[in-house]
């Protein structure tokens, strides 16, 4: 049987694309076209009649239905869409490797960590402040305390910063 | 494909998946509707856009699992049942089988249904 070249499978490939097909179904549709082109031409098509009466099947129309059959039938439900959070049914159905999903799912941590950090450099600068301005320092005093208070601020959000990078590092691969 | 004919497919496409999944180690999307138009000969149709919804809800479900190949430089998606989709498998023919009987009972006898058709 004969086989469909890279250069015919692109061409039905940005059809695909062009017609809106989930992400999800891509592969697989683009598989099952080629599939379909390959027979109609072991039937004894042509070439570019096999691929237009393929592509007629697969016209706008028909990537849509299945679109929203595909949609409809795989919805989050019942268990699912109660221990869904927001970020997993807006992005449903949406391309979650792109990034996007992954920074809403990391901005609660990323604001903690700035908001140490920020509270933690300003308690220190307000300690280092006083202690020039006296030209003495003790740790036991207010100050001295909003100074470590700070530093231990400043360490604990910097870790959790490294942390995540790190976890995000190793997800992305 | 007339109308009636896909509001029944509708209903029955699990049924006809697993069944057919039974009889085969794994499958693809295409050997699928060809399978069926085999053993149909050409009568009853499955359109991707039926199929492919179909099967991705049975994966979510956990009756099926998928692999996928490359084959002549394309992505080929293979589905096979998982041992809780055999069971699946099994009591969707005989609910199916149950329901063909009560219908038999319901229809007029198989004669005068003839007659009418």
């Amino acid at each position: 049987m004969e086989k469909l070249n890279p250069q015919q499978v692109a061409r039905l490939y940005d059809h695909l694309v062009r017609s809106g097909t989930d992400t999800d179904l891509l592969s697989e549709l683009l598989d099952h076209l080629a599939c379909e082109v390959e027979y109609y031409i072991w039937l004894g098509l042509p070439f570019e009649s096999a691929m237009d009466k393929a592509l007629m099947e697969a016209d706008v129309n028909a990537v849509q239905t299945l679109r929203q059959t595909y949609q409809r039938e795989l919805s989050l439900s019942g268990l699912q869409l109660e221990s869904a959070s927001k970020d997993d049914i807006l992005f449903q159905f949406r391309n979650k490797a792109y990034g996007a999903y992954y920074l809403r799912q990391a901005y609660p941590t990323a604001l903690r960590n700035a908001f140490g950090l920020t509270l933690g450099l300003f308690m220190m600068l307000i300690g280092l402040m006083h202690m020039i301005g006296r030209g003495s320092f003790s740790y036991f005093s207010i100050w001295g305390a909003l100074w470590l208070g700070g530093l231990v601020a400043v360490t604990l959000a910097s870790l959790s910063w490294y942390l995540e990078n790190e976890r995000q590092r190793i997800q992305l691969g | 494909m007339e109308p009636t004919q896909s509001e029944f497919l509708r209903g029955t496409l699990k049924t006809i998946v697993l069944t057919l999944l039974t009889n085969q180690e794994r499958m693809y999307g295409y050997e699928i509707t060809q399978a069926v138009k085999e053993r149909t000969r050409g009568q009853l149709v499955l359109t991707f856009g039926a199929l492919y919804p179909v099967l991705h809800k049975l994966e979510q479900e956990g009756l099926l699992i998928t692999e996928s190949v490359e084959v002549e430089g394309r992505l080929r998606k293979y589905y096979s049942l998982t041992p809780s989709g055999t069971q699946a498998a099994q009591q969707k023919v005989s609910e199916f089988e149950r329901f063909v009987s009560l219908m038999r009972l319901l229809l007029p006898s198989p004669k005068l249904a003839l007659n009418n058709l």
